[in-house]
């Protein structure tokens, strides 16, 4: 059984912004969110800025209950609940139409501030400030916060595949809805910024100390960044049901590992071109058909050069007619959200026809200089849109997503 | 609850092939019939005292050939045991069907010490101490990409994080790879670390046996795996049904939890307990009084509390108590910090062949 899978409705809070709107308005109108990182002590790194959310307030909930929530959860909570709001799923006191909602959601580090806590209290030997943080940081508590808030439950998949688990998590919702194992799914990811995480990447030498500049010859690293993106999928029928309004299609996924090295892709780009020729073959298309890629494009030297080279291949001559952007300039590398949140601006780009640009562009790429998406040309009408990621661990994905048509 | 499950989808999964790492020893036999020997470890923040753990025993003589793969030199402990544990279930795999054959792991905590070595080093030195060697090895996936390259895995390869019942999950998805026809066959596996931390989580949660004499939650590690496809005619282990999502926070809400998860199941169906030991026994104890009991393969010992790895070991020896006068069993996973999960496994009866006439 394969039957189509349509999204009926999205939620996001980024660095842009505290909601679809907002975020997009600004990510086309070119701007960053690119400020000095204050959230925890960085003397001793290399760099001191992220791209940083505000969290969206929580008026229905106690001060004590809020107290207790990660920032994780505070992230993901408002995005899952206006995804929700947008299908027509919330009912007026801020709760799910459906008691029973499966979720597929994806996450790197879940709530790994308050696992920071533990172990510093544990080294303080602070007995007594153990339990709370101990009882909130693993990923599952995030998925519980977010299923009490919006009064729902069900079963739950929580993916961890690195910076690709994003498009992972929309992938495998899309796979439950088309195989008939679910009518309609919540699905999306979220990711906070964590010391433990940051320090990690910059002691890789992964991030910047720079502008990020993805595929641009003069790209010296990430931007590390936070947010969530939640959105509602499930079949037209289940949709047309509801009274829902299908706001596209997801129509193609693929996914696979490169074994080439932990933190590396294969140089060639060869292992994320068999995922984009999956995901293009699920969705029944040629590559030259995809108008759009939202890139994974992390400004590394490493990435952006294999994944150009991937493009080449994948697109061959078609290449100079897609229009490619990586939006990590804009609200930095959301690890575990990035899939997420970047299909989401997939979508907004395929919905609306504007592009996001490419932002921070200075030399770019030969290769890849006139697919790249510039203020002149950041408006053209979409049939479809892809988005990609990879993560550690040579976890790679696509996604492709089509117009509806009634 | 609403079922979710299309009421005709057949959700049989047969199992060909298993593996585990336990502390009571390496392979089916140490997880049936095996003794794990205690050791006793202090948490971080009481050093002067100790509580009993389950730990691997890292020289056993199995995990040595893993040791010359470069992929594992600096891998955790955790990869050790997920890819010494796929090693026994992929033994009757042909090396023709790996490229079909996807990779679900189920995880808890993940790459516990390494993440504890590496922050633990940051807050007592300073950020400079960040180690570039440890940190991608702290991430959920890291051993996900070590068994996928070391066994040459090139189906989908899927890092899952959970409680307990992210067991359930993995073997869903492996389900769904299999119904979408990605692949031919999948290995699924739960495995976890410990790290002496864990102690002053549990024991800020009053989980702990207070002593080695009395019965209780000691924490443990390990890893153990299925291989699983489609079921067909001829199948003799079958894990037929699964169920999870049924959610709490609290005692109480456990309670209703495993109340509305278990009325899923025929009320006949023998039950495998399993959480003897957790903080959840009691309600397992009162959820499934009326059950008849479940077979056990002589007198299993307990193996301790290791999250996803002990919803893996529950899961293979209650398919090695499948028998004549237990066919069907219902094994519930006690998720201990998010949600109640079962499966019901059953092993049908043979298919007789008409007798070969001369």
């Amino acid at each position: 059984m394969k039957r189509p899978v349509v999204i009926t409705g999205m939620g996001a809070v980024t660095p842009l912004g505290e909601d679809v709107a907002s975020s997009w308005q600004a990510l086309v109108a070119g701007k960053d969110a690119d400020v000095p990182l204050e959230l925890f002590d960085t003397a001793g790194c290399r760099c001191h800025r992220a791209a940083v959310a505000s969290l969206p307030p929580l008026a229905e909930m106690r001060p004590k209950a809020l107290s207790r929530l990660s920032r994780a959860s505070r992230l993901a909570i408002p995005a899952a609940r206006e995804a929700l709001a947008a299908a027509r799923l919330l009912d007026s006191a801020g709760g799910s139409l459906l008691p029973v909602l499966p979720l597929s959601v994806s996450t790197t580090a879940g709530g790994m501030a308050f696992g920071e806590s533990v172990l510093r209290n544990a080294l303080a030997r602070k007995h007594s400030h153990l339990l709370g943080p101990a009882a909130r940081y693993l990923p599952h508590q995030q998925i519980l916060d977010l299923q009490q808030a919006l009064r729902f439950e069900g079963p739950s998949v929580i993916l961890g595949n690195a910076c690709a688990s994003g498009a992972n998590a929309l992938g495998h919702a899309a796979g439950m809805v088309s195989s008939g194992m679910a009518d309609c799914v919540l699905t999306g990811g979220f990711e906070a910024l964590t010391e433990l995480v940051f320090i990690g990447f910059d002691c890789l030498q992964a991030t910047t100390v720079e502008r990020c500049r993805p595929f641009d010859l003069k790209r010296s690293g990430l931007l590390l960044g936070e947010g969530a993106a939640f959105l509602v999928l499930e079949t037209p029928e289940h949709a047309r049901q509801r009274g829902a309004t299908p706001l596209c299609r997801l129509s193609g996924y693929g996914h696979g590992t490169d074994f080439f090295h932990l933190t590396q892709p294969q140089p060639d780009g060869q292992a994320l071109v068999e995922v984009m020729r999956r995901a293009a073959d699920d969705a029944g298309l040629a590559p030259r058909e995809i108008g759009y890629i939202n890139a994974h494009g992390t400004a590394t030297p490493v990435n952006d050069s294999a994944e150009v080279r991937g493009y080449r291949t994948f697109l061959g001559e078609s290449l100079d007619q897609t229009r490619i952007s990586s939006t990590k300039a804009a609200i930095g590398h959301t690890l575990g959200a990035a899939g997420s949140i970047e299909a989401l601006f997939a979508i907004q780009a395929l919905i609306t026809g504007n592009l996001p640009p490419q932002l921070n562009l200075q030399t770019p790429i030969p290769e890849i200089a006139a697919a790249l998406v510039t203020e002149k040309d950041a408006s053209r009408p979409l049939r479809h849109a892809m988005s990609v990621n990879l993560g550690f661990g040579g976890s790679n994905a696509a996604l492709v997503f089509s117009r509806h048509e009634n | 609850m609403q079922p979710w499950f299309f009421p005709d989808m057949k959700t049989d999964l047969a199992v060909i092939g298993q593996g585990a790492v336990t502390p009571a020893g390496i392979g089916i036999t140490a997880l049936l019939h095996g003794h794990p020997v205690e050791t006793m470890i202090s948490p971080v923040s009481r050093p002067d005292r100790q509580w009993p753990v389950f730990k691997v025993n890292l020289n056993d003589p199995a995990f040595a050939r893993w040791q010359k793969e470069p992929r594992l030199r600096r891998a955790s402990p955790l990869s050790y045991f997920l890819v010494e544990a796929a090693e026994q279930a992929l033994v009757g795999l042909d090396a023709g069907e790996l490229d079909q054959t996807g990779l679900v792991i189920a995880f808890s905590t993940g790459c516990l010490t390494y993440s504890c070595r590496f922050f633990g080093d940051i807050v007592t030195q300073g950020q400079k101490a960040a180690s570039p060697a440890l940190f991608p090895e702290t991430v959920y996936n890291s051993p996900v990409s070590h068994v996928a390259a070391t066994h040459r895995l090139e189906g989908s390869a899927y890092a899952l994080a959970g409680d307990e019942t992210a067991w359930i999950a993995a073997l869903k998805t492996a389900w769904l790879w299999l119904e979408q026809e990605r692949v031919k066959q999948v290995l699924v596996l739960g495995g976890e670390e410990f790290d002496s931390v864990s102690l002053d989580a549990y024991r800020s949660a009053r989980w702990l046996a207070r002593s080695k004499l009395k019965s209780g939650f000691i924490p443990s590690e390990g890893a153990a795996g299925l291989l699983v496809r489609r079921a067909g005619p001829g199948d003799s282990k079958i894990i037929s049904r699964m169920e999870d999502g049924f959610i709490y926070r609290s005692k109480p809400e456990a309670l209703a939890a495993g109340q509305r998860c278990l009325q899923q199941f025929d009320s006949r169906l023998p039950c495998h307990k399993s959480a003897q030991h957790h903080w959840l026994g009691n309600i397992e104890r009162k959820l499934t009084q009326d059950r008849p009991p479940g077979s056990a393969v002589g007198e299993q010992a307990y193996l301790g509390e290791a999250t996803t790895a002990s919803a893996a070991w529950n899961t293979l020896r209650a398919l090695a108590s499948l028998d004549r006068e237990h066919p069907r069993l219902l094994v519930p996973v006690w998720g201990g910090t998010h949600q109640i999960g079962a499966l019901e496994i059953e092993s049908p009866p043979p298919i007789l062949k008409a007798p070969i006439r001369p």
